[in-house]
């Protein structure tokens, strides 16, 4: 088991650069995962911690060695790959157990090793099967069993569960969440998808175009978003940001297209200014005639709540509303906003005003 | 196919297979014209005697008397055996040192082209063209072999005028021209191996050797044994650069079954004779060809 540290790693192709100096400390134990829209790094980044790519600059640490220079096969890591990398040629015993065998260790060691993994993983009656017999969910559990019998310092997952349906991907969620908890092994884990970082993450890094947006846990990055890409990044259905003046004496703040609602004391930090004002869907409420008007442009319905699409003003927001709401298209309605829940963006750098 | 139900064909299916048959028929109607009526007429010729420099004796039917010759044939059974041999050393041959080509021309160079370029020449190469090159290679005068061997200061060797030299001689130019084709179908098949197989080996410890051995070579298989069939169809009928560099000589010690055949009907202009021998070479090659396919539709390692 060990921590990683991260420090001023940079990778360039050539005069290309795709990671500008990233800085990331995670510790022992911990679950990081790394998140961004394709073409941010995350998976460049993850496969210079592996080894896989050479570093361009600065260090990358695991545990207190640095292994910049260091062949994967040294950095004592496991890693589980995104189309899972099982030799067909080989039954599912062969391939979890191929890393010991490559070390050379025992038969029997690798037998009982590889029965404890596919007892946990519970893919006990599919050892003598090959790969192509297996579905994408069996594959993928193999894939992890071959890198718990290595018994690694740090675990690392590149896209694991992209190939998966959404059911399974649910499902396999819960299965590497558990796995975390049983082994407490350090794991790095690159996804795309927002709510996998949400979920299983002790600590998320949100990259964008080669950077470290934001690094912090799940509840921070979805409460105190440091940037409108990364508010616009976690969360589903996505942030409203909406353009936005609040007046010189800070008492009210004016959406684009006119409607003026009363700000809250904290909007003072901002007076007189052009903001991004972000609101999350949850903080829309159907209120009563003091609401600023709006008229509902689709509804949503999801079963346990309804989303719609409002038109206020100049601008569109989506709310989350109780299925009960009484909400048609094209209906009028009046809008109630949680200000005191809102965040307010920089429209020139995109930071929040804190 | 038995426990499928038979149903009659529906008239729009009837019509469909009808138009499937009327596409097929021109590219079936050439097939039979090059290829099945020139071997429906060898083999009637195989069992007639049929001799252009005895034109008076006819085309009588002489049942198995062809073949029968050839069983008593000493310069026969000398031509099988020569081409044996061609076989057993330049099939192994050609894979290995078409394999090493292979890996290296799937190293990631960041040209490519020079590298693909230097592996399909000898491949382009007409064979009597690469006959004749080897042919000067070993002339012994001025041919490098000899050269190489003066500049270490040893006797130059008749390489192309004592039998056992010029079959080594021989060897060597066939497995040059023709490793190119295997090295070509080989990358094609090193290139369908993902290269996360690669970097997980790699990650769970294995070594370059270790990673060759567990991934290469078994991912490889169904591609190694495409090229051994067809290395060995072509071996079978191994002609062009003996008849270019030795012209079966010295004797008749690196003559091959097709040699023989050619000289029995071109040269000999006896053409009951030399289609007997021309069947007998076609069932050996099928037999082979056939045992090479039964091996591949059983191999477990394909999926």
């Amino acid at each position: 088991m060990a921590g990683i540290e991260i420090a001023q790693v940079v990778k360039a192709y050539g005069s290309v650069p795709v990671i500008h100096g990233i800085d990331l400390s995670v510790r022992d134990g911990e679950f990081v995962v790394l998140v961004g829209p394709s073409g941010c790094g995350k998976s460049t980044l993850l496969r210079m911690i592996a080894g896989l790519e050479s570093v361009t600059g600065g260090t990358i640490r695991i545990g207190d060695r640095v292994v910049n220079d260091l062949p994967p096969r040294d950095r004592d890591i496991a890693m589980v790959f995104q189309d899972y990398a099982l030799y067909p040629h080989r039954t599912v015993a062969e391939n979890v157990g191929f890393g010991l065998r490559m070390r050379g260790v025992d038969a029997a060691t690798i037998a009982r090793k590889v029965n404890e993994a596919a007892e946990i993983l519970q893919i006990t009656h599919l050892l003598d099967r090959k790969p192509g017999q297996l579905s994408g969910g069996q594959r993928q559990r193999v894939a992890m069993g071959r890198a718990i019998v290595r018994d690694p310092k740090v675990f690392l997952f590149d896209e694991p569960l992209s190939n998966l349906d959404a059911q399974l991907r649910a499902e396999m969620r819960v299965e590497i969440k558990k796995l975390h908890q049983r082994f407490g092994t350090t794991i790095i884990y690159v996804t795309h998808d927002q709510v996998e970082a949400m979920t299983l993450a002790d600590r998320i890094a949100i990259l964008k175009a080669g950077h470290v947006e934001q690094f912090a846990t799940p509840d921070e990055v979805y409460r105190q978003p440091r940037s409108t890409f990364v508010a616009r990044f976690i969360g589903s259905p996505a942030m409203n940001i909406v353009p936005a003046k609040i007046v010189p004496d800070a008492t009210t703040i004016t959406l684009a297209g006119g409607a003026s609602v009363a700000a809250p004391a904290s909007f003072a930090r901002a007076r007189g200014r052009d903001v991004l004002l972000g609101l999350r869907a949850e903080h829309l409420r159907l209120a009563g005639a003091e609401g600023v008007p709006a008229r509902t442009v689709i509804v949503e319905p999801l079963g346990s709540d309804t989303l719609a699409l409002m038109q206020v003003g100049a601008v569109e927001m989506t709310g989350r509303f109780p299925p009960s709401a009484p909400l048609r298209a094209g209906g009028e309605v009046a809008l109630g906003l949680d200000l005191d829940q809102a965040h307010l963006f920089d429209p020139e750098t995109g930071l929040a005003i804190v | 196919m038995s426990d499928t139900i038979r149903h009659r064909l529906t008239p729009l299916e009837k019509s469909e297979r009808r138009l499937g048959f009327a596409m097929l028929a021109p590219a079936f109607l050439l097939l039979a014209a090059v290829v099945l009526y020139p071997i429906v007429e060898l083999i009637r010729n195989s069992f007639h005697f049929n001799h252009l420099a005895q034109p008076w004796m006819g085309t009588p039917f002489v049942g198995f008397e062809n073949y029968v010759k050839a069983l008593g044939d000493d310069r026969f059974h000398e031509a099988v055996l020569h081409t044996v041999l061609y076989v057993l050393v330049t099939v192994p041959g050609a894979v290995v040192i078409g394999l090493g080509l292979a890996l290296l021309a799937n190293q990631p160079f960041s040209v490519k082209w020079p590298v693909r370029l230097g592996l399909l020449l000898p491949w382009a190469l007409p064979l009597v063209f690469a006959g004749l090159i080897f042919r000067w290679f070993f002339e012994y005068n001025q041919g490098i072999a000899n050269a190489m061997l003066r500049g270490l200061g040893l006797e130059p060797l008749n390489w192309l005028t004592s039998p056992g030299l010029a079959f080594f001689a021989i060897c060597l130019a066939i497995i040059w021209k023709s490793s190119s084709f295997v090295a070509l179908v080989l990358l094609a098949g090193l290139q369908t191996i993902p290269k996360s197989f690669y970097e997980a080996a790699e990650v769970d410890g294995a070594t370059k050797w270790q990673q060759f051995r567990e991934i290469t070579l078994p991912m490889l298989r169904p591609a190694i044994f495409v090229a051994l069939i067809f290395r060995t169809i072509t071996a079978i009928q191994t002609f062009d650069i003996p008849y270019a560099m030795t012209n079966g000589g010295p004797g008749n010690s690196t003559e091959t079954l097709a040699m023989y055949i050619h000289k029995t009907t071109v040269d000999f202009l006896d053409l009951g004779y030399g289609s007997a021998l021309a069947v007998l070479m076609f069932i050996v090659s099928a037999v082979i060809t056939s045992v090479y396919l039964r091996h591949t539709r059983r191999d477990p390692g394909r999926h």
